[in-house]
């Protein structure tokens, strides 16, 4: 991959001209998309009146069925609970990509001043922020756990809850700075809480095989309805996919914040 | 009138598609290239959560309801929480590739970038690029 070298005037007349090309572009398109969708959003059904077949049929089992009141979960976790399987690989994948791509010969040293910028001024956290965040972190993670919790009851649920949970971690960046963050979280720690969560979600699917029922088929008691433990197997999925969007979020977070690192001397930028 | 009100939500869909896909076009900056991308996906949870929309309906949330009650369709509700994980890991992975374009080119610059099997366009450093290899 090449570049410009922009500060010239030529590359920056280049810039321009390409600029100009893509805006006229840019319309042609715009105009060709508007003349497509007009027929389309009039085909549209009539929006918030017309019959919702799948959605009745979903309302329907899942109380009744399934024992559960939120039907997102239901579906999610259970009558496309493949599908799902395959959005938290998708997220695996997708994190660790992201880990590959920024994780360099770096190393673990937490002394090293991260969050400093060259030629900026590197201010320790005031105490208020620092408060605010010590008392809001645990208060937002006991908010992700409890989201993921009741996600067979109330809205929530496993990626809700995790990403609630991983965001709770920045707020102890915020409020400790990277050091003390570092010292706290180990980021193999939450490799292995986002491998462990997607291999639950698949081994509770060959569970069901094993039982003799057809991949990820419940084989728990569904419990009680307006019980937080009802649902039966979806909890253990649940579970799978609170600590592998939790890890994998954290684990991005992480990555990223390793990069604002300050390199030493024997340390390879391109890594 | 109500006709009107019937088409917002598609009408809505498409701005968003465009404006989106106008920032892409007229992006001098990857991280914002980036965001323009969430905009165009947003486009889609509004497709989606329209079609599953049903006037005084509850949420598909029966622990306060009883079951039965007219709700909405969870099954695009799904979708969409399908489609937002998704977005927020693919935001990460091009903000990642961002991260490492800045490092070797040291430019987050889309317009600046050569058009990949095109001849090189001159620069003021006589062919050479930052990263020190000719063009």
């Amino acid at each position: 991959m090449s570049a410009l070298d922009v500060s010239s005037h030529k590359a920056q007349a280049t810039i321009g001209r390409r600029g100009i090309i893509l805006r006229v572009a840019f319309v042609i398109l715009a105009v060709g998309l508007a003349v497509v969708a007009w027929p389309v959003v009039h085909a549209m059904p009539q929006f918030g009146s017309h019959p919702l077949p799948y959605g009745d049929r979903v309302n329907a089992i899942g109380p009744a069925e399934r024992h559960i009141t939120n039907m997102v979960s239901a579906i999610n976790f259970d009558i496309r609970g493949i599908d799902t399987l395959g959005e938290e690989f998708m997220l695996l994948c997708a994190v660790t990509g992201g880990t590959v791509l920024l994780r360099g010969g770096r190393g673990e040293d937490r002394a090293a001043s991260p969050g400093h910028v060259k030629g900026r001024a590197n201010h320790r956290p005031p105490d208020s922020l620092r408060l605010l965040c010590r008392v809001l972190a645990p208060l937002t993670m006991l908010f992700g756990l409890y989201l993921a919790i009741n996600a067979m009851l109330t809205p929530g649920g496993g990626f809700q809850g995790g990403v609630v949970i991983a965001s709770a971690l920045l707020l102890i960046y915020l409020a400790e700075g990277y050091a003390g963050w570092r010292d706290a979280l180990g980021s193999e720690f939450f490799d292995a809480i986002e491998g462990l969560g997607a291999a639950l979600y698949a081994l509770c699917g060959f569970v069901s095989m094993g039982l003799g029922l057809p991949y990820l088929a419940a084989f728990l008691p569904f419990g009680t309805l307006k019980n937080t433990f009802s649902g039966g197997s979806m909890l253990i999925v649940n579970l799978g996919v609170t600590l592998a969007v939790a890890g994998g979020f954290a684990t991005l977070l992480i990555e990223f914040m390793e990069e604002t690192r300050t390199l030493k001397p024997g340390d390879d930028p391109d890594e | 009138m109500s006709d009107v009100f019937s088409l917002l939500p598609w009408i809505g869909a498409v701005w968003l598609f465009g404006i989106g896909l106008y920032g892409i076009v007229s992006s001098r900056h990857f991280v914002h290239l980036t965001g323009c991308l969430a905009a165009i996906q947003s486009s889609s949870y509004l497709v989606l959560l329209g079609i599953g929309y049903r006037y005084g309906a509850v949420a598909p949330i029966f622990y306060d309801k009883r079951p039965g009650t007219q709700a909405v369709d969870p099954v695009v509700q799904a979708l969409v929480l399908t489609d937002v994980v998704i977005g927020a890991t693919v935001s990460a992975l091009l903000l990642a590739l961002v991260l490492q374009l800045h490092k070797r080119n040291g430019i987050v610059d889309p317009q600046a970038m050569r058009p990949m099997g095109k001849s090189a366009v001159p620069t003021a450093g006589g062919g050479r690029q930052p990263n020190g290899h000719t063009a």
